[in-house]
């Protein structure tokens, strides 16, 4: 752009300066050629007025080496008739209209035609002289100008594109490193990167606000960290008192109704548990800090665990496995999937309070293992099926009572994301299906 | 229950939450355990020496002092070394350190008393037969 805008203004003031160069070079030239005229018409008074013709014959012969660019030269006395002329060696003697009436001056685009009165010293005219001037030396001059002028533009526009090239990359390459690693911190949710940049211009005090704000922000995580794990601490360890202690008492009192309040108060307090974990979890999964750990392990024999011991805390579904292929080896984090498992298996009981079972399948595509849990109950609403695998979302549907923190389907699309898979839902005539595909590595 | 001290395996817990030492304490005590209690640091040496447990179930956030440089220093002391540790948390990241530091296993807090009591066991077995 700026390239641009350098060569037109260029350009334009090149135009200009040559073509007043033109004009003016014209007007010298006319002005030496009137004068030239003037002076020839002085020397030829004595000739006409001896009706010398010879003499100013040879006076306008000496044009030819003086002034090279006069083509024709006529002198014609009183009564207009020719008294002495002259012509350019090596032009031909075109009968030209030698002196047009009135005009002292006649400047066509090839020819430049000038006369004057031959005066005495009476005051009498005595005849007039006229020049006719070959213009092609000016032609030449404006090619040469017009070609320099080409040369020096071109010139001006390699050096003011070197530098621009040069200016736009050095402030370019910077912002361009600033904004590659503002991506980086953004996506990987390090913020922890300082750059370095020692120019003293307006970008450089960019670069030193972004470095202020990166610490900042890294030191804002520290402290949210800190908090998560103080947080923790101390929201677990008296859960920890107080889950030991309904233990206990679980196994001391056989009395009813002693017994069921103790086993109600453990059903909230696992409630409370599973909250502060997936508050924990989502925590680490906005400040980047959730890993995984890769093990290698069956994953068939995971579901059938899970569904095992989900059965076994759930009186009112009956969970069955609709397919029971072999052992099915996969790279995987297995906590991290027996945890969606277990919050796919338990939303599908939660949201169908009416029902009696939930199935589970599987299929193997050959590239990744998806499996499906089929719940009969309430089902998702057509504008909630992608609304619901967000932070804190819970359904608007009020015909059911859900408790939690709307955190589970946000954790479990995380895990399966690290894990390159998927997840989605489907809705069903009654009820709905989950599918989660966990990538199968080819060994 | 009537248990037999002489071969009753000895469990030393060192917590600083007092709550959840007694807890715990009464808790292995009904299931098998002769089970010493600790809740300041300082005194885990000479539990150690007196006690002679069997296994220590420690936990990580002692105030004042990090289990895990505890336990460091017990399995490379040569008289504490055999002695199996468990680290104990409600931070579920220490699990991590476990190997750092040589412990065996890790149990959280909240934990579940099946899998307290099954761990407990694992080890004490493991080293017993080591």
């Amino acid at each position: 752009m700026q390239v641009f805008t350098s060569v037109l203004v260029l350009t334009i003031f090149f135009l200009a300066f040559i073509i007043t160069d033109i004009r003016q070079y014209k007007e010298r030239k006319v002005s030496s050629m009137k004068t030239l005229a003037h002076v020839i018409g002085l020397n030829s008074v004595s000739a006409l007025e001896f009706r010398d013709n010879e003499a100013a014959k040879d006076m306008l012969l000496s044009l030819k080496d003086n002034s090279p660019e006069v083509v024709h030269a006529e002198i014609t006395d009183k009564d207009g008739k020719p008294f002495a002329s002259y012509t350019r060696p090596g032009i031909p003697n075109v009968n030209t209209p030698g002196v047009v009436s009135g005009e002292n001056v006649q400047l066509t685009g090839e020819q430049l035609f000038v006369s004057d009165n031959i005066i005495n010293s009476n005051n009498e005219q005595l005849g007039k002289v006229s020049l006719e001037v070959g213009l092609s030396e000016l032609e030449e001059t404006k090619k040469a100008k017009y070609r320099l002028a080409a040369v020096l533009l071109l010139i001006a526009l390699g050096f003011s594109f070197v530098i621009a090239v040069v200016v736009q990359a050095y402030i370019s390459k910077r912002l361009l490193y600033l904004i590659n690693n503002m991506n980086e911190a953004g996506k990987t949710g390090n913020y922890n990167i300082r750059i370095a940049d020692e120019g003293k211009d307006e970008i450089g005090t960019l670069m030193k606000v972004f470095n202020k704000l990166m610490q900042q922000v890294t030191e804002s995580q520290q402290r949210k960290d800190e908090f998560i794990g103080i947080a923790s601490h101390e929201l677990k360890t008296p859960l920890t008192s107080i889950k030991g202690y309904l233990d206990l008492l679980n196994v001391v009192e056989e009395k009813q109704p002693n017994k069921q309040f103790v086993q109600k108060s453990l059903d909230s307090v696992q409630k409370l548990e599973s909250l502060i974990k997936d508050l924990l979890d989502v925590s680490k999964i906005q400040s980047g800090q959730l890993q995984l750990n890769i093990t290698q392990f069956d994953i068939n024999a995971l579901i059938d665990e899970t569904i095992a011991s989900m059965q076994m805390i759930s009186a009112s579904h009956r969970i069955s496995r609709e397919n029971d292929p072999g052992p099915l080896l996969v790279s995987a984090d297995r906590q991290r999937i027996e945890q969606v498992l277990i919050n796919i298996l338990s939303n599908a009981i939660k949201y169908s309070p009416g029902e009696n079972k939930v199935v589970v399948s599987t299929k193997n595509t050959g590239a990744e293992l998806v499996i499906k849990v089929r719940d009969y109950g309430i089902g998702i609403a057509a504008e909630e099926l992608t609304d619901i695998f967000e932070r804190f979302y819970r359904t608007k549907d009020s015909s059911v009572h859900i408790s939690g923190f709307g955190l589970g389907l946000y954790i479990c699309r995380d895990i399966m994301q690290r894990h390159k898979g998927k997840i989605w839902v489907e809705r069903e005539e009654k009820g709905s299906s989950f599918y989660f595909a966990l990538p199968i590595n080819k060994q | 229950m009537h248990f037999n001290f002489l071969t009753m395996d000895k469990i030393l817990v060192v917590d600083d939450d007092v709550d959840i030492l007694t807890l715990v304490q009464m808790t292995l005590s009904m299931n098998g355990f002769d089970v010493e209690a600790v809740s300041h640091w300082q005194n885990i040496d000479h539990s150690i020496v007196h006690f002679n447990p069997d296994l220590i179930l420690l936990d990580v956030s002692l105030g004042g002092a990090d289990g895990r440089e505890i336990c460091k220093k017990i399995k490379s002391t040569k008289e504490t070394e055999h002695i199996p540790v468990i680290l104990f948390s409600a931070n579920i990241e220490m699990e991590k350190s476990v190997h750092a530091c040589n412990a065996q296993a890790f149990i959280s807090k909240p934990y579940e008393l099946p899998k307290l009591l099954q761990t407990i066991r694992y080890n004490i077995d493991e080293s017993k037969s080591a």
